[in-house]
């Protein structure tokens, strides 16, 4: 078999979340063949390889998006199953999807809180949905989350999320994804739409994550990117593994190959 | 490009809207150019041109014609409020006069067979709801865009307003229907009323300012919440002082401010409101963080559905009879829409307020009344409701392109 499973070795970190053997059918496309993934936490994970490979969809399995047709995942080696979104999300899996999924008309606080609004206490006599906000304790946590992510250039959270640039918006995606519980996070092509100064604001904002101790998954095709910002190198090629590189013992070159044609006999670097 | 200003122009537009009170600008000023024009323009030029004349009538702002100008504004503007909810969402609702004419109808025909009126009020605003939650349902689950939707619910409500009304026609008597407009709070209580709410307004900003200090963050500059509260205070003063001095504030305008304030309420300081804001931004968003788009969709058409047979009420009392033209078949529909967008409310969703809708009802009844005052015709009502609806829609083109364009 040329989708040769290779196991990850002795210098890894343990991992948080470990999947292994995921299979992914749609229809009569095999879109997953037995992978194995891991991450740690406090580790960014890269996931490349070429369009086709299987990188959006294995990050959909991981997600909930897309339930696994086969494979099991382990959080700190224990067995879970991830078969919804928020089975996902409560286990501390989040992910940052491309095209962000912010609302523009609402600010930044409101954003960073959709979903899960922080509510006045007393007001019992109210269904759930009609209890007043408490927007000053919205704001606050928005404050707390970007002030943790060091998200430099963002005036105030009352801001309209409309108005501000790409990086921004991309960091308060990836803040709002992290939240209060986020362990683990998945980012699709963070930097693929923009420009230098932006892209800079968003690796740093993914420097920040590992140095929180989360587990950061990054996809990406940029190599520049992937080599300033992660651990490890995870490529996939036809929907199965093709190997697990530690980043400071591999090369672009040797990256690009590997997404390309597959594995080398003579790699003898990879994890 | 070296059209600087032309740019900071829609820039500094943008930026107005953006804040919590500059969305109330654009709908002010107009309201404020249409009463000067007809308040104090037009007199001015009829007192030069007649030298018959001994002395300038001002009859638009005269308080008797604002207090009909009120009460004309009511319908409109109880429609209008129920229709920005859906606005908000990024959906329109065609049939809420329709809806409001089945709701009135069914209301004449239920007291006159001798059913009390608040109970006929109460089944009239549940068919309301479920008349609008039917629709909604075929948006939501069914997936029909709620332009198509709401077609065949403006056609098929109409006929079913002339089913129940034969003739067309039908006096309502019912003491309690008849008791919303013409109950008239004493003068004391209006001006109770009015420093109630200001002294409230007052308190709640100072409070809110309070916590915001202590919490350490960003907090307005105290001149500004007390322009806010003056200006509030100034309104409602203003307001009640004109209708004391004609006859005094009517039940009607007070129940519509009391829903308006609900409904407000309801749609910014909830989690429901801030979930109909995330659907009409980004639908996708809010699916993903979880909220249940289609029960929020079901809901907001509900809501119209009840604001429809509240304005139904209103116009049965008011006229103190239903007619087909008064509702379904007349310009009720357009005209609430028109207030609606012309408050600011987005016709894209996801930006807008009731209160401006409020506003821009009493815009639609200014420019109804002031041409009616000054002798205009039918024709001409059109065409300046028609010009001043344009108006509004450009500028919120406008200021929404300013702000997706990166």
């Amino acid at each position: 078999m040329s989708l040769s499973k290779k196991p990850v070795g002795r210098q890894a970190p343990p991992p948080h979340l470990r999947v292994s053997g995921i299979q992914k059918r749609f229809g009569g496309v095999h879109a997953l063949r037995g992978v194995d993934f891991e991450v740690a936490r406090g580790e960014v994970m890269a996931l490349v390889g070429d369009n086709g490979a299987g990188k959006s969809t294995l990050m959909k399995v991981i997600a909930g998006a897309h339930p696994a047709s086969d494979g099991q995942f382990f959080i700190e080696e224990k067995p879970v199953s991830v078969n919804s979104p928020s089975d996902a999300s409560d286990l501390g899996i989040q992910i940052v999807y491309q095209d962000l999924a912010l609302c523009e008309n609402l600010d930044v606080a409101a954003n960073l809180s959709l979903g899960k609004e922080p509510i006045k206490s007393g007001w019992k006599f109210l269904p759930k949905l009609l209890r007043p906000l408490d927007d000053l304790e919205m704001e606050f946590k928005a404050r707390e989350a970007i002030d943790k992510l060091q998200v430099k250039t963002l005036q105030s959270v009352q801001a309209k999320v409309g108005g501000l640039s790409g990086g921004q918006r991309q960091a308060i995606a990836i803040a709002r994804a992290v939240g209060a519980e986020g362990t683990v996070v998945m980012l699709d092509e963070p930097t693929a739409a923009l420009g230098v100064a932006q892209t800079r604001q968003v690796l740093d904002v993914v420097k920040r994550l590992r140095d929180t101790n989360h587990a950061v998954i990054y996809i990406s095709h940029n190599m520049r990117d992937i080599f300033e910002v992660s651990d490890r190198i995870c490529v996939l090629r036809h929907g199965g593994n093709v190997a697990t590189w530690r980043t400071e013992d591999t090369t672009p070159d040797e990256i690009v190959i590997a997404m390309t044609r597959g594995l080398d006999d003579e790699a003898t670097n990879a994890v | 490009m070296q059209s600087e200003p032309k740019i900071s122009f829609v820039d500094r537009l943008r930026i107005l809207r953006e804040t919590r009170f500059g969305a109330f600008v654009p709908v002010l000023l107009a309201l404020a150019a249409i009463w000067t024009y007809f308040g104090i323009a037009l007199p001015f030029w009829d007192y030069i041109g007649d030298p018959a004349a001994e002395n300038i009538r001002f009859i638009f702002l005269s308080p008797r014609n604002i207090y009909n100008l009120f009460m004309q504004s009511a319908v409109i503007a109880t429609l209008a409020v129920g229709i920005t909810v859906v606005l908000l969402l990024g959906d329109i609702d065609l049939s809420a006069a329709a809806t409001a004419g089945v709701c009135a109808a069914l209301l004449g025909v239920l007291v006159l067979s001798g059913v009390p009126g608040w109970t006929a009020c109460l089944v009239v605003m549940g068919v309301g709801m479920i008349m609008g939650a039917t629709q909604g349902v075929l948006v939501a689950y069914v997936g029909i865009p709620s332009f198509v939707v709401t077609l065949a619910g403006l056609l098929g409500f109409q006929g079913l307003m002339q089913k129940i009304l034969p003739t067309g026609n039908l006096n309502v008597s019912d003491p309690f229907v008849r008791g919303f407009a013409r109950v008239l709070l004493p003068d004391a209580a209006g001006w109770a009323l009015a420093a109630t709410c200001v002294l409230v307004f007052a308190f709640l900003n100072i409070r809110k300012q309070n916590y915001r200090h202590k919490k350490g963050l960003e907090v307005e500059k105290s001149i500004a919440i007390w322009a806010q509260v003056a200006f509030f205070g100034v309104l409602m003063f203003a307001t009640v002082a004109t209708l004391n001095s004609y006859r005094s504030v009517p039940l009607l305008i007070v129940l519509l401010m009391t829903i308006t304030a609900l409904v407000g309420w309801v749609t910014t300081s909830t989690p429901y409101g801030r979930s109909i804001f995330a659907v009409g931004g980004n639908q996708e968003s809010a699916r993903r963080v979880g909220m249940n788009v289609k029960r929020i969709r079901v809901s907001a058409f509900a809501i119209v559905g009840l604001m429809a047979a509240i304005g139904g009420i209103f116009g049965a009392s008011r006229f103190g009879s239903v007619s087909y033209t008064a509702f379904a078949g007349g310009s009720l529909l357009l005209e609430s829409i028109g207030a609606a967008v012309i408050g600011g409310t987005s016709l894209f969703g996801g930006r807008g307020s009731v209160w401006n809708a409020i506003l821009g009802a009493l815009v639609i009844g200014s420019l109804g009344n002031g041409l009616d005052l000054s002798g205009a015709s039918a024709a001409d009502k059109l065409m300046f409701s028609g010009a001043i609806l344009l108006l509004a829609v450009a500028i919120d083109a406008i200021s929404r392109s300013g702000s997706s364009s990166q």
